[in-house]
């Protein structure tokens, strides 16, 4: 398999590392606008990896992975489902993550399989998701939330966020909300613990609503500190650091089994740019081993979700569960 | 005029550490009644579980 990697950010040089370690993949080309970043990051890949600039796509390409900064992925994704290539974007921008699902008639039409927000949350939220439903037999309530960023520019979408306006799901309409409001004390994995968490413009309400048809309520919220909710509709005050620590998503779904109601809550701990790589990667081999049906969706609506849960866990990204009282209000 | 700066600075000071001696309080308030104790704990998922996820999931 051919795979091509646009951005060679924190995640996309993970992302490509991982690929070109596969056995599966054949050749990786990394494309970057920074030509001093794009050797840096080739050069340490080996002999599977090569350079290219931007696009064009290469035509012989089977699968691309669009890990370039949100809001820039919907025309890489255009063009590689013209070549009718596998694609799988990392976006976490709302209005791009909407636009990339709308490409869902035009990827069934090219039998391209377009996997969406394919990074920590939206991605492995999503899977979470989807596993955590599994054990229920209707599902009234998903509630996600994540701590910690990225690389830069993730920690840039994030700020970006908490001034926006916030989609939430509730009683089958979309309800928006303000971002930095909302405020829930929610429990994140150790050593992330508990961190108070807000609404924010994300877009993970946007990919679980399909795969949870009759579903109450979605909401996503994001850890915020004082200071970022005082300084989110500022222009950011200093430069984003290269990568932040460790992160934590948490996802708790609510709903019945039997006559009872029954509450699983998941979550997983892992520096939030080495995770969306990771989910990433594996989402492209999961689909070109045909666990993704054309068209346009994210990880909550894949088939088999546990060969690509298990495939996580084996490279160290094993969720966690939640037992005792949950504390999501 | 030496009086009345010297009342000045007097009234400023215990102004400023009244403000100080409120702040500590709300501060100490507040930090008591931030995090309340986490009532369970995470274990982390073996491969079983996830397997038997599976099964709910291809049951559905």
């Amino acid at each position: 398999m051919k795979v091509a990697v646009f951005g060679a950010g924190a995640t996309g040089a993970r992302v490509a590392r991982k690929l070109a370690a596969s056995d599966e993949v054949e050749s990786v080309s990394v494309h970057d606008p920074d030509p001093q970043r794009l050797e840096w990051v080739v050069s340490s890949l080996g002999p599977a990896a090569s350079v290219a600039q931007s696009p064009p796509i290469e035509s012989d390409a089977d699968a691309v992975v669009v890990a370039t900064p949100s809001g820039t992925q919907l025309g890489i994704a255009r063009q590689a489902i013209a070549e009718e290539a596998t694609v799988v974007t990392t976006s976490d921008d709302p209005g791009e993550t909407r636009a990339l699902l709308d490409l869902d008639h035009r990827a069934r039409s090219l039998r391209a399989a377009v996997v969406v927000g394919a990074g920590y949350m939206p991605g492995l939220s999503c899977l979470l998701a989807r596993c955590a439903a599994a054990e229920l037999d209707q599902v009234d309530e998903i509630h996600v939330a994540k701590a910690g960023t990225g690389g830069p520019a993730c920690a840039r979408q994030h700020h970006r966020s908490l001034s926006g306006m916030a989609l939430d799901w509730r009683d089958g309409e979309w309800a928006r909300r303000p971002g930095g409001s909302g405020r829930e004390l929610c429990w994140f994995p150790d050593p992330v613990s508990g961190r108070d968490c807000y609404r924010a413009a994300l877009p993970d309400a946007l990919l679980l609503v399909p795969a949870f048809p009759g579903v109450n309520r979605v909401t996503a919220r994001l850890a915020a500190t004082r200071r970022d909710r005082f300084t989110a509709p500022l222009p950011m005050l200093r430069p984003p650091h290269p990568e932040g620590g460790i992160g934590a998503v948490r996802v708790e779904v609510r709903g019945r089994r039997g006559a009872e109601r029954k509450v699983v809550v998941l979550g997983a701990c892992a520096r939030p740019a080495s995770a969306a790589a990771t989910v990433a990667a594996a989402a492209v081999l999961h689909a070109a081993a045909g666990g993704v049906e054309p068209g346009a969706r994210g990880l909550a609506g894949i088939e088999h979700p546990r060969t690509l849960l298990a495939s996580l866990a084996a490279q160290g990204l094993r969720p966690s569960r939640f037992e005792g009282f949950a504390t999501f209000a | 005029m030496g009086a009345g700066l010297v009342a000045l600075i007097r009234r400023a000071l215990v102004a400023v550490l009244t403000g100080m001696a409120v702040a500590a309080a709300i501060r100490l308030r507040v930090r008591r009644r931030a995090v309340p104790p986490q009532s369970g704990g995470w274990r982390e998922l073996g491969d079983d579980e996830l397997t038997g996820a599976e099964a709910f999931a291809e049951r559905g």
